[in-house]
């Protein structure tokens, strides 16, 4: 018998008041820390950019990068406080990419692309460990990324604690990178050897409970990065030495309790030393069912290119680049995630289109004639067992 | 939370969760809310805003607490403030869990004015009990709240069929693993057999009862439960059972009605549209149940 079907007014009132308690709604899960279970997950991507327009490109292929990624990762409690995790990640990327920039016979500026020859995998392993107590958790995390041209190594820290009241909990991570630089030798000449690069980087933020229904997030992450920060794979790219970066991050959740959903909104905000700042806007709406929960969402991006920047790189300046990825230009990505749960078994699809265009961005600067579009999808399966 | 549990689980195919290892996990949530809600723990939630009672602090809640006294507070107003949880302090005039301890009246008027929930502030800050002594006690909530998490958290990990009964309240996930809907006894108020069984499969029942704790005075027999507007034990039925889609909502409408007059609790019973079976201070059973077990007024 369904409360909400009575004619006792008592009854109704009561039945939504209680719908605000994880205990009477579908889908909620009771908070079980430290981890009760152990969890067992592969995860799949396909990452594909479109071809480029045959009219932007001087000379190469059209086709673009197409990369898979696989994901295994298994996490276990270990005892009644902590748990371990191993992590380990394989990126197979095939394609060809922007060598340079350059002027047709026109006087246009277009791309010169370096052949679809590229051909690289990127094997990262990670291992975790993390404590639980009554008020929070903390992890220590170490990872390494071995690829044919690039090393990293990683490690990192993190914590997080919630309030006397329950209703606060910050997070602070602090991590730390050394990479290795050892660009190979393909079609396209190189003239790099031997780079490094240190990358460090700490965030804190702190999330809310506003009431029953609604919870907020804000935090602040500033990463410095010094050494060989240029990309070896392009003609015209000679970055300074050092990157300071700063992004501001804040999220709302509101759950609607007779539709059974929640409204998301995100916004980031970045801004660097080299002269880029962006702005990044989340819209999503997560429709909660018996047994899964489906998330449309839209997402909205703009950047200021670099100071360094120009569609032509002027190899007169100390810096310079042509990378489309450092001019100006906003972008649209739709998407939908969709969570399904069958008891030990958790399948996770997701599916997303992202267009950019440099007139959809909010500052002033000249179009990159190689913005990319792609498109990416994910399925992941999940297996959580005693 | 100061009374016995039974839980039967039939352990779900094709999971590695034992009927033990759901049994321990159930127990942990218990304890974890026991030590939240429970007025017998001096480190509890309940307690810590009991101790600061008069002090001039609030005490933040969290949103499932702050949900729990919201409930209080449509329970208290829909019961015309008979349901109240600061009621509690005036058991120390009426001495029920004294065995023979003489009842004490010349605290009453005292201890009426540590009483109403209409007095306790709620704000953003938190909870407050604004005058020294006052008391919230949960009990009548959380048991029943405590028996919803139970079943919520087996139904996680994928139960279909189970019983969780925490002091008389009982709540079921499907059906027994016969098929046939769990059977569930209602207790004599004189005791000896139960008086009927009913069937429950994916509900929940609960009954409040006059008759558990009880002591004379001037000659009269009385019930624990306390009207907090008169002070005075309640003149109401013996004792009611609901059946309900989740144990607090039916725990609600059988609480309530076991602090009104017999009369008054048959209306309030109707009204609320969920099955229930009344057993009055004669001894005679009325309400849809009584007719469905074939119980007649003796």
């Amino acid at each position: 018998m369904n409360p909400l079907n009575t004619s006792s007014a008592f009854l109704r009132s009561l039945t939504r008041t209680l719908a605000t308690l994880p205990a009477y709604q579908a889908g909620a899960v009771l908070a079980d820390a430290p981890p009760a279970f152990t969890e067992v997950g592969v995860r799949y991507s396909h990452y594909s950019e479109d071809d480029i327009d045959a009219s932007s490109v001087i000379f190469g292929a059209t086709s673009r990068y197409d990369i898979d990624i696989t994901q295994l990762w298994i996490e276990a409690p270990v005892g009644a406080s902590w748990s371990v995790a191993l992590d380990v990640q394989n990126d197979y990327q095939t394609g060809a990419s922007p060598w340079f920039v350059g002027t047709d016979q026109s006087g246009e500026p277009g791309v010169i692309m370096s052949g679809a020859s590229i051909q690289d995998n990127r094997v990262e392993v990670g291992v975790a460990t993390r404590y639980f107590w009554a008020d929070g958790n903390a992890g220590l995390n170490v990872s390494h990324s071995d690829e044919d041209d690039y090393e990293a190594l990683s490690v990192g820290f993190d914590a997080s604690w919630n309030s006397a009241s329950n209703t606060r909990t910050w997070t602070t991570s602090v991590s730390s990178s050394h990479d290795k630089v050892n660009p190979s030798q393909g079609v396209i000449p190189v003239f790099v050897t031997n780079e490094e690069l240190d990358t460090q980087s700490g965030y804190f933020g702190v999330s809310q409970i506003l009431s029953r229904s609604a919870i907020v997030r804000v935090g602040l992450n500033y990463t410095y990065s010094d050494g060989y920060l240029s990309d070896p794979y392009k003609l015209n790219d000679q970055r300074p030495q050092s990157h300071e970066r700063i992004a501001l991050s804040a999220g709302y959740r509101h759950f609607l309790i007779d539709a059974n959903a929640s409204v998301q909104f995100d916004y980031r905000y970045y801004a660097d030393s080299w002269g880029v700042d962006s702005h990044t806007v989340e819209l999503g709406w997560a429709q909660h069912y018996e047994r899964s929960t489906l998330t449309p969402f839209f997402r909205y991006y703009s950047q200021r290119e670099a100071d360094f920047y120009q569609v032509i790189a002027d190899l007169s300046e100390s810096h310079f680049a042509d990378d489309y990825r450092l001019s100006s230009y906003g972008a649209v990505t739709l998407g939908a995630r969709w969570a399904i749960n069958l008891g030990d078994w958790t399948i996770e699809l997701e599916g997303e289109r992202y267009w950019s265009d440099a007139d959809w961005g909010l500052y002033d600067g000249d179009s990159a004639p190689a913005l990319v579009d792609f498109w990416r999808g994910t399925v992941a399966i999940i297996w959580r067992f005693d | 939370m100061g009374g016995p549990a039974t839980l039967v689980i039939t352990p779900p195919i094709g999971r590695s969760a034992t009927g033990a290892s759901l049994a321990n996990k159930v127990q942990s949530h218990l304890e974890t809310l026991e030590r939240r809600y429970s007025r017998y723990l001096t480190d509890s939630l309940v307690s810590t805003i009991n101790r600061r009672a008069g002090s001039g602090d609030f005490t933040h809640l969290d949103p499932e607490s702050e949900t729990l006294l919201e409930i209080a507070d449509q329970l208290w107003r829909s019961s015309g403030g008979l349901f109240d949880i600061t009621s509690g302090v005036l058991r120390k005039a009426w001495r029920f869990e004294a065995a023979n301890a003489p009842v004490d009246l010349s605290q009453l008027e005292a201890l009426k004015k540590q009483v109403g929930w209409d007095k306790v502030k709620r704000t953003g800050e938190g909870v407050y009990l604004p005058v020294k002594g006052m008391e919230i006690d949960l009990g009548g909530l959380a048991k029943e709240y405590a028996a919803d998490c139970a079943v919520r958290l087996l139904r996680d990990h994928g139960v279909t069929s189970a019983l969780i009964e925490l002091a008389g309240d009982v709540a079921t996930i499907g059906s027994q693993p016969s098929g046939r809907p769990w059977r569930v006894g209602i207790r004599a108020p004189q005791g000896g057999d139960p008086v009927g069984g009913i069937a429950l499969s994916n509900a929940a029942a609960a009954t409040s009862g006059n008759y558990a704790r009880t002591l004379q005075f001037e000659g009269r027999t009385y019930g624990h439960l306390l009207n907090p507007l008169t002070g005075w034990p309640v003149e109401g039925p013996t004792s009611v059972t609901v059946i309900g889609e989740n144990c607090l909502s039916a725990g609600a409408v059988t609480t309530i009605a076991c602090l009104q007059s017999p009369k008054a609790a048959m209306a309030w019973l109707s009204e609320a549209g969920l099955p229930w079976l009344m057993i009055g201070q004669d001894a005679g059973y009325s309400g849809p149940l009584a007719s469905k077990l074939g119980l007649s007024p003796p």
